[in-house]
């Protein structure tokens, strides 16, 4: 299977999407024969329009994003409006997404992912579904024996495409958990993340006591 | 009240939602209020590359310096905003998205439950309700409609702000108005 991989982060090479997706894309190359184009947003933003004509040339795409106030980035909705041309086209590449994002639950995904979802249908894109995770922002601050379990997760979901090319539903389940927080997960994760991940970002560049600045006034 | 429309229209040569957002901001001025219209297809506006400076390094503070920052005061400085756009693919044009992005210094990095989800903490003490006004594109049926309102009243949240309305061009003018007269 030859596989276009679309990392969609405004980060790009520096992204947890590219981290993520490095652990997939290693178990999509263990079967024999399997090929992966990778392809950067961030490297293609004045030529979008060449990148859409590779889209429609592929056999299966998948779209990478991480979410941006509860969709995708615009830099990501631009690209998706070069397809434009290709509504509908009767072979168009198989089409699946990978969104992940920095709240600890996934469900904040699964919005975008109605919308990922018809689009595709739109297009005329066979759909192969969508990989979304939560809790992805700092992930090294997070302890390695979550983050190894995802990363193998991201392992073992490349390896089944790579044999089958659909996204194996039980591993996309348990990638997802938590699905959401209940309220003592919530009490306890919250001030963890706060002190962990910004505070200390926050310390480090000697602005904790700033950090509600507020520079348009109150 | 203070009200800011921004137009998220990325096309030069298809106006009508143009037209439209004048005669509601003419509408809206008329009744007495104080109305900004921003226009982005002819303002400079970066798309975010989550670098975090703004909620890190310099606190409240985007490190682009275009005008994403002038949208974003200009929001925070608003009691209603009405997001204007063509449904491009289904979703807001990416103009207005990128812009909407640009937002998040608005709001401070740490966590906090709403409603058994977690979101982000305010930075300011009010946040405008946010409004759309859209455009269906020839193949926008029900579904479509139904996505993009649960997406924007999620937006809405994200950014501390509450939904007003999702209404379409094809509704009169007054009828809008109307509708921010309740909110
Ligand atoms: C502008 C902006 C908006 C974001 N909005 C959300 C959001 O709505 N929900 C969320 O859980 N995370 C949000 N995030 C966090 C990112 O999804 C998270 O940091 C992600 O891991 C970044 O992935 P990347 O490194 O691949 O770009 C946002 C980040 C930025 C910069």
């Amino acid at each position: 299977m030859r596989l276009m991989f679309i990392n969609g982060s405004p980060r790009g090479t520096q992204s947890n999407t590219g981290r993520l997706m490095g652990h997939f894309i290693r178990g999509f190359l263990q079967t024999e024969g399997n090929t992966c184009d990778m392809e950067y947003l961030t490297k293609n933003r004045r030529s979008l329009a060449d990148l859409a004509e590779k889209f429609a040339a592929a056999q299966t795409v998948i779209i990478g994003f991480p979410l941006y106030v509860d969709a995708m980035p615009g830099s990501v909705k631009a690209f998706l409006e070069k397809l434009q041309p290709y509504v509908g086209r009767s072979d168009n590449p198989a089409l699946g997404f990978v969104i992940q994002c920095g709240f600890p639950e996934t469900s904040h995904n699964r919005y975008v992912e109605r919308y990922c979802e018809k689009f595709s249908r739109r297009m005329g894109c066979r759909y192969l579904g969508a990989i979304l995770k939560g809790g992805c922002e700092g992930l090294d601050i997070q302890p390695t024996f979550l983050t190894d379990k995802y990363y193998q997760y991201y392992n073992l979901l490349g390896l089944e495409f790579g044999k089958t090319g659909a996204f194996d539903a039980a591993i996309l389940e348990k990638l997802a958990r938590p699905e959401h927080l209940t309220s003592e997960n919530m009490a306890q994760v919250i001030p963890f993340i706060n002190q962990a991940l910004w505070d200390a970002q926050l310390e480090a560049n000697g602005v904790l006591d700033k950090s509600f600045n507020k520079p348009f006034g109150s | 009240m203070k009200y800011l429309l921004i137009n998220g229209n990325p096309y030069h040569d298809h106006d009508e939602i143009d037209r439209y957002v004048i005669r509601l901001a003419a509408g809206l001025e008329s009744a007495g209020n104080e109305v900004r219209v921003l226009v982005l297809r002819d303002m400079k506006i970066r798309p975010c590359t989550g670098c975090f400076h703004c909620w890190v390094k310099d606190p409240g503070t985007c490190i682009i310096e275009d005008d994403g920052r002038e949208v974003s005061r200009q929001y925070i400085a608003s009691d209603h905003v009405i997001l204007a756009s063509p449904l491009v693919m289904g979703f807001l044009s990416a103009t207005l998205k990128n812009a909407m992005d640009r937002n998040i210094p608005l709001v401070h990095p740490h966590l906090e439950a709403i409603d058994k989800e977690v979101h982000h903490k305010k930075r300011y003490e009010n946040y405008p309700v946010v409004s759309f006004l859209l455009e269906k594109e020839p193949f926008t049926d029900a579904e479509d409609i139904a996505i993009v309102t649960d997406l924007f009243r999620r937006e809405a949240i994200n950014v501390r702000s509450s939904l007003g309305f999702v209404k379409f061009i094809d509704t009169p003018v007054d009828e809008v108005q109307n509708a921010l007269d309740v909110h």
